[in-house]
């Protein structure tokens, strides 16, 4: 009788340890795929931005030396007054899509941010998973549910630490939910 | 003569987009890429405004608003914070640490060229 609930008792322990391990690995594989595409996806976005900030510029360069030619046109006296006020609305329009590009471009700040928070959370999630794993297998006691249920307390102790780092590891910093131009206010 | 302005945050883009705005108003910018580069500059070369960001590696913008106010020729010369963040915490923060104003990205070139008008012309 005492040899097969001592059977038992082994095989629940061997369970645990394998769900912990396996719960340690896997979820630790998972977490750097998503830390490594994170990264990715910040480093494609900062080049994204740079192309796009680099013709963003070409265009607006190109776009003053065509209304420099056109202001010569015009200082000609040629164009009729209609047509004066028609380029000039259209320089206006040009300018206020030229401040909502600028305001617009501002999302890689925003993204870049939020992905480095993302990644301190995740690299604070895998010393969770670590520290499960770490008092799974190789910490196991020979014997004896009390053991057991002790060990499993301090693993719980454990990764309630981590999970108490974590929470006080990165303040938010970014709660825009649109880009609209945000408050000014001097003091 | 043209004046210039100080812009430090560590986001490249970012500059690129003040540089880009407050140069077609007329301006002359410094780009910094954190507090302390920040500093190194405004050391080297008295400007006549500071647009900061907050959250940089190194030093961030509040240490650099708190450094700024303890040079003799900075006391008086206008620093803006242009963050991410709008807490009333930390613009207290900021408000006590020295700064002439906050403004929460993303900017817009024409309000922001209108506040920096008003501040130094």
């Amino acid at each position: 009788m005492a040899s097969c609930e001592l059977n038992a008792s082994d095989r629940m322990q061997l369970q645990v340890a394998s769900l912990l391990s396996g719960v340690s690995t896997h979820g630790d594989q998972h977490l750097a795929e998503v830390e490594r595409d994170l990264v990715q996806m910040d480093v494609l976005l900062d080049e994204a931005i740079k192309k796009l900030c680099a013709s963003f510029m070409a265009i607006d360069q190109a776009i003053g030396v065509q209304q420099e030619t056109l202001d010569a046109v015009l200082a000609t006296g040629m164009a009729a007054p209609e047509q004066n006020a028609r380029l000039q609305a259209l320089r206006d329009e040009i300018g206020r899509h030229v401040g909502a590009a600028v305001t617009g471009l501002q999302f890689q700040d925003m993204t870049s941010q939020l992905i480095g928070r993302m990644v301190q959370h995740l690299a604070g999630l895998r010393d969770v998973f670590g520290a499960l794993g770490g008092n799974g297998a190789a910490t196991l006691p020979e014997s004896g549910s009390e053991e057991m249920l002790a060990m499993l307390d301090r693993i719980g102790d454990r990764v309630g630490a981590r999970c108490a780092e974590l929470n006080g590891l990165v303040r938010s910093t970014v709660n825009q939910r649109h880009m609209e131009s945000g408050d000014i206010e001097l003091f | 003569m043209t004046k210039t302005i100080l812009a430090v945050d560590d986001s490249g883009s970012l500059r690129q987009m003040l540089s880009f705005s407050l140069k077609a108003a007329g301006y002359g910018v410094i780009e910094a890429v954190d507090g302390q580069d920040g500093l190194a500059k405004a050391r080297q070369q008295k400007v006549d405004l500071v647009l900061t960001d907050q959250n940089m590696p190194g030093m961030d913008g509040l240490s650099l608003i708190k450094a700024l106010r303890g040079m003799a020729n900075y006391k008086s010369v206008p620093i803006l914070m242009l963050t991410t963040e709008s807490g009333d915490d930390i613009k207290a923060m900021g408000k006590a640490a020295g700064a002439t104003g906050w403004l929460v990205k993303p900017f817009d070139p024409a309000r922001l060229t209108e506040v920096v008008k008003k501040l130094i012309g």
